[in-house]
Protein backbone atom coordinates (compact mmCIF):
# COMPACT_ATOMS: atom_id res chain seq x y z
CA UNK A 1 0.00 0.00 0.00
CA UNK A 2 1.03 3.26 -1.09
CA UNK A 3 2.29 5.42 2.00
CA UNK A 4 -0.18 8.42 0.66
CA UNK A 5 -2.75 5.74 1.11
CA UNK A 6 -2.72 5.60 4.54
CA UNK A 7 -2.43 8.82 5.42
CA UNK A 8 -5.52 9.04 2.92
CA UNK A 9 -7.77 6.60 5.04
CA UNK A 10 -7.25 8.60 7.68
CA UNK A 11 -7.74 12.45 6.56
CA UNK A 12 -11.08 10.76 4.96
CA UNK A 13 -12.11 9.46 8.26
CA UNK A 14 -11.67 12.65 9.66
CA UNK A 15 -13.83 14.45 7.04
CA UNK A 16 -16.61 11.45 7.69
CA UNK A 17 -16.70 12.29 11.26
CA UNK A 18 -16.16 15.61 12.07
CA UNK A 19 -17.44 17.33 8.47
CA UNK A 20 -15.35 19.97 6.56
CA UNK A 21 -15.47 23.56 7.78
CA UNK A 22 -18.27 26.18 6.55
CA UNK A 23 -18.31 26.83 2.83
CA UNK A 24 -16.26 23.70 1.77
CA UNK A 25 -18.37 20.30 0.68
CA UNK A 26 -16.55 16.85 -0.34
CA UNK A 27 -17.90 16.38 -3.61
CA UNK A 28 -16.28 12.94 -4.36
CA UNK A 29 -13.02 10.66 -3.01
CA UNK A 30 -13.83 7.20 -4.74
CA UNK A 31 -10.17 6.38 -4.80
CA UNK A 32 -6.71 7.92 -3.11
CA UNK A 33 -5.92 9.33 -6.29
CA UNK A 34 -8.12 12.00 -6.71
CA UNK A 35 -10.55 13.80 -4.54
CA UNK A 36 -13.00 16.68 -5.36
CA UNK A 37 -14.19 19.34 -3.49
CA UNK A 38 -16.50 22.52 -3.17
CA UNK A 39 -15.64 26.02 -2.47
CA UNK A 40 -17.92 28.33 -1.12
CA UNK A 41 -16.28 32.14 0.31
CA UNK A 42 -19.08 32.77 2.60
CA UNK A 43 -19.76 36.43 4.36
CA UNK A 44 -19.61 39.71 2.06
CA UNK A 45 -17.03 39.00 -0.65
CA UNK A 46 -16.46 39.57 -4.01
CA UNK A 47 -17.32 36.27 -4.81
CA UNK A 48 -20.80 35.60 -2.44
CA UNK A 49 -23.05 33.42 -4.74
CA UNK A 50 -20.43 32.21 -6.67
CA UNK A 51 -19.33 28.41 -6.23
CA UNK A 52 -16.34 26.56 -7.34
CA UNK A 53 -14.80 22.98 -7.22
CA UNK A 54 -11.13 22.10 -6.41
CA UNK A 55 -9.57 18.94 -7.93
CA UNK A 56 -7.02 16.89 -5.66
CA UNK A 57 -4.50 14.93 -6.94
CA UNK A 58 -1.95 12.71 -5.07
CA UNK A 59 0.81 10.51 -5.81
CA UNK A 60 2.02 7.87 -4.22
CA UNK A 61 5.06 10.35 -1.97
CA UNK A 62 1.52 12.61 -0.29
CA UNK A 63 2.18 14.21 2.07
CA UNK A 64 6.02 14.15 1.60
CA UNK A 65 5.00 15.30 -1.59
CA UNK A 66 2.38 18.60 -2.59
CA UNK A 67 -0.97 17.55 -3.56
CA UNK A 68 -1.45 18.50 -7.84
CA UNK A 69 -4.10 21.23 -6.61
CA UNK A 70 -6.23 23.05 -9.15
CA UNK A 71 -10.36 24.83 -9.71
CA UNK A 72 -11.95 22.85 -11.47
CA UNK A 73 -13.13 24.27 -15.09
CA UNK A 74 -16.04 21.95 -17.25
CA UNK A 75 -19.24 23.14 -18.24
CA UNK A 76 -20.44 22.80 -14.55
CA UNK A 77 -17.55 25.02 -12.83
CA UNK A 78 -15.22 28.12 -13.58
CA UNK A 79 -11.62 29.17 -11.79
CA UNK A 80 -12.50 32.13 -9.91
CA UNK A 81 -11.46 35.53 -11.19
CA UNK A 82 -8.55 36.05 -8.95
CA UNK A 83 -4.60 37.49 -9.60
CA UNK A 84 -3.41 34.10 -8.57
CA UNK A 85 -5.72 32.14 -10.21
CA UNK A 86 -5.20 31.10 -14.23
CA UNK A 87 -8.35 30.71 -16.04
CA UNK A 88 -7.01 26.87 -16.58
CA UNK A 89 -7.54 26.36 -12.67
CA UNK A 90 -3.65 26.84 -12.25
CA UNK A 91 -3.21 28.22 -8.53
CA UNK A 92 0.24 30.01 -8.30
CA UNK A 93 0.21 29.77 -4.26
CA UNK A 94 3.26 29.12 -2.49
CA UNK A 95 2.15 26.12 0.49
CA UNK A 96 1.39 24.35 -3.29
CA UNK A 97 4.85 24.35 -3.99
CA UNK A 98 7.94 25.80 -2.04
CA UNK A 99 6.18 26.48 1.18
CA UNK A 100 4.53 22.70 1.20
CA UNK A 101 4.47 20.91 4.70
CA UNK A 102 4.07 17.08 5.62
CA UNK A 103 1.93 18.18 8.52
CA UNK A 104 -0.81 20.25 6.05
CA UNK A 105 -3.33 18.12 5.36
CA UNK A 106 -6.34 18.45 2.40
CA UNK A 107 -8.75 20.37 4.28
CA UNK A 108 -5.90 22.66 5.80
CA UNK A 109 -5.20 23.46 1.75
CA UNK A 110 -8.84 23.80 1.12
CA UNK A 111 -8.99 26.39 3.82
CA UNK A 112 -5.99 28.09 2.70
CA UNK A 113 -7.30 28.89 -0.95
CA UNK A 114 -10.92 29.60 0.33
CA UNK A 115 -9.60 32.51 2.57
CA UNK A 116 -7.15 33.24 -0.12
CA UNK A 117 -10.32 33.97 -2.21
CA UNK A 118 -11.94 35.93 1.11
CA UNK A 119 -9.36 37.94 1.35
CA UNK A 120 -9.31 39.50 -2.56
CA UNK A 121 -10.76 43.05 -3.27
CA UNK A 122 -10.28 42.81 -6.81
CA UNK A 123 -11.21 40.24 -9.45
CA UNK A 124 -8.72 40.04 -12.33
CA UNK A 125 -6.29 37.65 -13.87
CA UNK A 126 -2.79 37.28 -13.38
CA UNK A 127 -0.96 39.58 -15.51
CA UNK A 128 0.18 36.62 -17.72
CA UNK A 129 -2.65 34.69 -17.70
CA UNK A 130 -2.97 34.27 -21.48
CA UNK A 131 0.79 33.38 -22.10
CA UNK A 132 0.61 30.90 -19.25
CA UNK A 133 -2.53 29.25 -20.16
CA UNK A 134 -1.37 28.42 -23.81
CA UNK A 135 1.79 26.95 -22.54
CA UNK A 136 0.84 25.51 -19.16
CA UNK A 137 1.45 21.93 -18.76
CA UNK A 138 -1.70 19.65 -17.58
CA UNK A 139 -0.85 19.02 -14.16
CA UNK A 140 0.12 22.08 -12.69
CA UNK A 141 3.03 20.66 -10.37
CA UNK A 142 5.18 20.53 -13.12
CA UNK A 143 5.23 24.75 -13.30
CA UNK A 144 7.85 26.08 -11.63
CA UNK A 145 5.50 29.31 -10.10
CA UNK A 146 7.12 32.40 -8.89
CA UNK A 147 5.61 33.49 -5.94
CA UNK A 148 5.96 37.43 -6.04
CA UNK A 149 3.26 38.85 -4.25
CA UNK A 150 2.02 38.08 -0.65
CA UNK A 151 -0.75 40.43 -0.30
CA UNK A 152 -3.99 39.07 -2.06
CA UNK B 1 -11.94 -20.59 50.81
CA UNK B 2 -9.36 -22.13 48.51
CA UNK B 3 -8.33 -20.57 44.97
CA UNK B 4 -6.48 -22.17 42.05
CA UNK B 5 -5.00 -20.59 40.05
CA UNK B 6 -5.56 -22.41 36.84
CA UNK B 7 -4.00 -20.11 34.57
CA UNK B 8 -3.09 -16.16 33.68
CA UNK B 9 -2.18 -13.74 31.26
CA UNK B 10 0.54 -10.73 31.65
CA UNK B 11 -0.14 -7.73 30.23
CA UNK B 12 1.86 -4.91 29.39
CA UNK B 13 2.11 -2.17 28.60
CA UNK B 14 4.38 0.60 27.29
CA UNK B 15 4.72 4.36 25.30
CA UNK B 16 7.42 6.62 24.18
CA UNK B 17 8.42 8.72 26.86
CA UNK B 18 8.10 12.25 24.75
CA UNK B 19 7.72 14.45 27.65
CA UNK B 20 4.22 14.82 28.45
CA UNK B 21 1.96 13.51 30.91
CA UNK B 22 -0.34 10.24 29.77
CA UNK B 23 -3.64 12.48 30.67
CA UNK B 24 -2.31 15.41 29.64
CA UNK B 25 -3.31 17.04 25.88
CA UNK B 26 -6.66 16.48 23.90
CA UNK B 27 -5.53 13.02 22.55
CA UNK B 28 -4.86 14.14 19.25
CA UNK B 29 -1.19 15.33 20.18
CA UNK B 30 -0.19 12.07 20.11
CA UNK B 31 0.50 11.17 16.85
CA UNK B 32 3.16 12.05 14.34
CA UNK B 33 1.85 15.58 12.33
CA UNK B 34 3.76 14.05 9.13
CA UNK B 35 1.84 10.30 8.92
CA UNK B 36 -0.78 10.93 11.32
CA UNK B 37 -0.28 7.53 13.34
CA UNK B 38 0.26 7.65 17.15
CA UNK B 39 3.97 7.72 18.30
CA UNK B 40 3.60 4.26 19.53
CA UNK B 41 2.39 2.89 16.09
CA UNK B 42 5.15 3.06 13.64
CA UNK B 43 5.76 5.11 10.59
CA UNK B 44 4.18 3.21 7.24
CA UNK B 45 7.41 1.88 5.73
CA UNK B 46 7.54 -0.10 9.32
CA UNK B 47 5.81 -3.38 10.42
CA UNK B 48 6.57 -3.23 13.93
CA UNK B 49 6.55 -0.55 16.28
CA UNK B 50 8.99 0.32 18.86
CA UNK B 51 12.64 0.63 18.74
CA UNK B 52 12.97 -0.92 15.00
CA UNK B 53 10.36 2.91 14.54
CA UNK B 54 11.99 4.88 16.96
CA UNK B 55 10.99 8.80 17.37
CA UNK B 56 12.78 11.71 16.96
CA UNK B 57 13.00 15.23 18.78
CA UNK B 58 13.71 18.32 17.66
CA UNK B 59 15.34 21.17 19.27
CA UNK B 60 11.98 22.90 18.68
CA UNK B 61 10.39 20.69 20.62
CA UNK B 62 8.80 18.80 17.73
CA UNK B 63 8.67 15.07 17.75
CA UNK B 64 7.82 12.80 14.81
CA UNK B 65 8.66 9.39 13.48
CA UNK B 66 12.13 9.41 12.70
CA UNK B 67 11.35 7.73 9.46
CA UNK B 68 9.38 10.20 8.75
CA UNK B 69 10.94 13.40 9.74
CA UNK B 70 13.82 12.00 7.89
CA UNK B 71 12.19 10.86 4.85
CA UNK B 72 10.58 14.74 4.74
CA UNK B 73 14.80 16.49 5.63
CA UNK B 74 15.90 14.12 2.73
CA UNK B 75 13.68 16.19 0.24
CA UNK B 76 15.13 19.42 -1.12
CA UNK B 77 11.80 21.09 -0.97
CA UNK B 78 11.82 20.67 3.27
CA UNK B 79 14.78 23.05 2.86
CA UNK B 80 16.10 21.37 6.45
CA UNK B 81 13.19 22.50 7.92
CA UNK B 82 11.39 21.50 11.15
CA UNK B 83 7.34 20.39 9.28
CA UNK B 84 6.06 22.23 12.03
CA UNK B 85 7.40 25.82 12.56
CA UNK B 86 9.60 25.89 9.77
CA UNK B 87 12.62 26.19 11.74
CA UNK B 88 16.05 24.32 10.89
CA UNK B 89 15.64 21.24 11.97
CA UNK B 90 18.58 20.32 14.70
CA UNK B 91 17.86 16.90 16.49
CA UNK B 92 17.91 17.41 20.12
CA UNK B 93 19.21 14.87 22.23
CA UNK B 94 16.59 12.18 23.48
CA UNK B 95 15.10 14.01 26.36
CA UNK B 96 15.50 11.90 29.70
CA UNK B 97 12.59 12.35 32.39
CA UNK B 98 14.32 13.13 35.17
CA UNK B 99 11.40 13.16 37.46
CA UNK B 100 10.88 9.41 37.65
CA UNK B 101 13.38 8.36 40.52
CA UNK B 102 16.25 8.27 38.62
Amino acid sequence: MAVSTRRLQKELVEIQKQGTPVGITLLSADDFQTWLFTVQVLGDTIYSGELFALKFRFDGQYPIQPPAVQFVVDEKYQAPVHPHVYSNGHICASILGNEWSPVLSVIAVCVTIQSMLASCKKKERPPDNERYVKHAPENPKKTQFVYHDDTV
Amino acid sequence: MKVTVKNWHAIAQWRWDTGTNEDEGDGEGDVCGICRVPYEGCCPSCKMPGDDCPLIWGECSHVFHMHCLLQWIGTAASKQQCPMDRRPWVTAERKVNHSNGR
